[in-house]
Parts: C-alpha cells; structure tokens; sequence
C-alpha cells in the first residue's frame, strides 16, 4: 500500500493560500511580498522536495537499522497515533532547537531562516542538505526505538509539516489567549523567525507551544518591538543554488582554516558563529550585549508555566 | 515523475508571475538615512558619519571608529556588511567596483561623485 503523505496531499492547498495571501497583502498591506524573494523561496520549496526524495533513503536506512532494538511493537490504533503525533512534536522541538544551537545543523536550517520576508512562501523555503545534517538523524532515534511503526511516524510528522504552513504569515494577528497559549501559532512563530536581539533563539515549537514554555524558550511577541525577519547577516542573494550552499560553504571554509581538531570540532557543533579568538557574535552575544543596554527593571514575574534556564532568563528579564 | 516536476515547475512560474505584477521586481531605491537607521538597529551604539550613497548601494562611515559598512539593495530589503581589508577595490572614474570574499554577497558597483576619497578609505581600512 501507498503511504499516505499528508504533504503532498495539502501541496495544492498550499498554493492556493500563497496566492490567496499575495492577494489578500496587495488590498490590505497587512504583510509583504517581494517577487524576487517568493520566487527564490518556491525554487527552495522545489528543490528540497528533490533532494528529500533523493536521499529519502539514508533516513529510512538508519529507521530500519535500528528498528530490530525497539522496545515495544506498537500496532495501529488512534491513541497510538496521537500519542505518536504528540512525541513527535517533542522531538521536533529538541531537534529545532539544535538546528539553531549547532553550527552543524544550523548550515542547514539557516535556509529556511534566509529571507526577509515572512509570508506563506517562507515556509516553503527548505533546505536541500537534510542528507549532510547527520547529526539530526539522532532525533529520529526514540520514536522508532520506542516501537512505533515508521509509516505512523512519517504520517504524523506529516501532519506536524502541515500544520507549520499556515503559521507563517504577518496577515494574521493573535488568537485568543488559551489558543495562544497551547498552540504554535503566527503571533509565536514571528518571534521565532526575527532577529531582534530580544527575539533570538525563542519559540521552536511546531505545534504545541507549550514545549517552550516548559522548556524556557518562550518569547511573546511584543508591539512595541515588531519583528524583523532574516538572519543576523542577511545574505545577498535570491539564487537559490547559493542559497542552498551558503551555510555549507562557510562552515567547509572554517573547517578548512581550522588550527587544530578541537577547533574543527567547535565549529561544527558550537553554537552558530562561535570563533577561536571570539571575534565573531552569537546569538548569546549578542542578546547579552542588547540586555547590558537596556535600562535597569525590576525582575519580572514569570509567566505561568514558563521555567526560565541560565542563558535566556538574562536576557528576557527586561523585555517581559 | 517527470510530468509533477514539469507541472510544479510552471506552478512556480505562474506564482512567481503573479507576485511580480502584484508588487513589483524593482530593487528598493536606498538612501543614506534608511541604511544608518538599519545600522542603528544592528550595530550597537552606531553613528552615521560621512555617507556616499547611489540608489543602489551606500558606502557609510560609523562616526564612533571610522568602521565602513556597505549596503546595498536587495529586493525591497537591504544587505549590510562590515567591510575590512583584503577587499577588492577597483575605481574607474566615478565608478567603484568593490569585491567581496563573501558567498552571496560578491561585488557591489557604486556610481560615486566622491569615488576617489572611498577608494582611498577602502585601501586603507583595518584588517
């Protein structure tokens, strides 16, 4: 039997609301579109489709490998298919988070992070070298050793893609708050998608929200900081292909330059613009300069379910 | 297969064509007050001093240190960069030809009435 990709089964929907958004931004100019950008951001949604399929082989290679050592065999049930999608959602968010913490991983994900713009066309911007991210196969690795079966696990991670779509757009403003505060949604996902200094590292959920309020990485959008969308550097390019490489290619000319192994071993799994003579920033640098700026506030009270951890409460201390 | 990459090919053309008509192909015109407030956003502290802008590209001064920081139009956003030696710098006549190890950001031509002071500037910046 085919398995049933709710991807591709929605790939027409999502057409429709690219342009139902154009439309709907022309008429109203609640959110932005740039030709140049849309068309450089569908070139990445395409040839990651191509990619994704090339090298399908090496996920399912490494699931099947490991399958034999799983600690459970669990059938087909509905509640097995939740609780499947809700685990899921958990390792999404530890692999999301990765991405943006590992230079290995991030050489990749920057990508999607790429464009200035954020309208629905963004969320089709994806990265073409899932194959050479190697270290995000490790994420894959509980939800099959538990014991679900892999068809289960690619439907719900499917049905996870699917849902991240819509959220990416500045034409929606805010739901009411017990939505917002369960759910990933546009509101969550700007912030998450800026690169204000107060903004950076925050909201890697995909779909339940609450993973960053449990984890300390929640960061509410705020009007009087609207978000500014891209990477810290914008790159300067819409060539897809130089898209596509510009994380590899400056992590292969660090690789090459490093001094000694233990260099080459931080510039792959560092942080993201970590450097041996620290001369370049981080985003931890960076939110640690912007913090030091703003004038002196009373500690704020936390949100409810929302655990600061060293490293982030600094640093949202002020802006909440 | 070949049909679904052929049809999702002239999908992409076809959205790509639309936003095109609905909101323009034409690179944002910069002028020096636009790129320092970007500068201001992004470089801590940053003061803009002397600035030589085209409507393509603005080469700009941080008062503060002497830094020079390029930007130029991209779409309706802008690109900044730091600039330090080993560029290349090339002038002919009005026109400055800047290039740049830098992956998605390789060269910038900027039509200039002051050309031979940024070329000047340029060649002598910090490492």
């Amino acid at each position: 039997m085919k398995p049933f990709d709710p991807v591709a089964l929605a790939t027409p929907a999502f057409v429709l609301l690219v342009i139902a958004e154009m439309l709907f931004v022309r008429f109203t100019g609640r959110g932005r579109f740039e030709a140049k950008d849309t068309a450089a951001s569908l070139m990445m949604g395409f040839g990651s489709t191509i990619m994704g399929t090339a090298f399908a082989f090496i996920f399912l290679g490494f699931a099947k490998l490991i399958q034999p050592y799983a600690l459970f065999h669990i059938g087909w049930s509905w509640p097995a298919a939740i609780a499947c999608f809700v685990l899921d959602d958990l390792r999404y968010f530890w692999w999301h988070r990765a991405s943006h913490r590992v230079r290995w991983l991030w050489a990749d994900h920057v990508n999607h992070h790429s464009s200035q713009h954020y309208n629905l066309s963004t969320a089709l911007r994806q990265p073409w070298g899932g194959f050479l991210a190697l270290p995000g196969l490790m994420f894959l690795a509980p939800l099959v050793l538990i014991g679900f079966p892999l068809p289960m696990i690619a439907f719900v991670h499917g049905i996870n893609l699917v849902y991240q779509f819509w959220i990416h757009t500045e034409s929606i403003g805010r739901f009411p708050k017990w939505f917002e505060a369960v759910m990933n949604t546009p509101s969550h996902h700007r912030v998450h998608h800026a690169v204000n200094a107060r903004y950076l590292d925050a909201n890697y959920a995909g779909v339940f929200i609450v993973w960053d309020r449990m984890f300390g990485t929640f960061v509410a959008e705020r009007d009087d900081d609207k978000p500014r969308y891209g990477i810290v550097g914008q790159i300067g390019s819409f060539n897809p292909l130089r898209i596509a490489a510009h994380g590899w290619v400056s992590l292969g000319s660090d690789l090459w330059r490093a001094r000694s192994l233990k260099h080459a071993a931080l510039y792959l799994f560092a942080a993201p613009g970590w450097s041996p003579d620290g001369s370049r920033e981080t985003s931890d640098s960076i939110k640690a300069r912007w913090a030091a700026a703003q004038p002196a506030m009373p500690a704020p009270v936390p949100a409810i379910g929302t655990v600061p951890v060293p490293g982030t409460a600094a640093v949202q201390s002020p802006a909440e | 297969m070949l049909l679904y990459l052929a049809g999702s090919l002239i999908g992409v053309a076809a959205i790509v064509a639309l936003a095109g008509w609905l909101f323009g192909w034409r690179d944002a015109a910069l002028d020096a007050e636009r790129v320092a407030q970007a500068l201001a956003r992004e470089v801590p502290g940053f003061r803009a001093g002397r600035a030589s802008p085209d409507t393509r590209a603005v080469l700009i001064e941080d008062a503060r240190d002497g830094a020079v920081y390029l930007a130029v139009a991209r779409g309706d956003g802008l690109v900044t960069r730091k600039l330090a030696r080993g560029l290349g710098v090339a002038r002919d006549g009005g026109t400055l030809t800047i290039r740049l190890r830098d992956f998605t950001l390789r060269r910038a031509h900027l039509q200039l009435a002051d050309a031979d002071y940024w070329e000047a500037r340029l060649k002598g910046l910090a490492p």
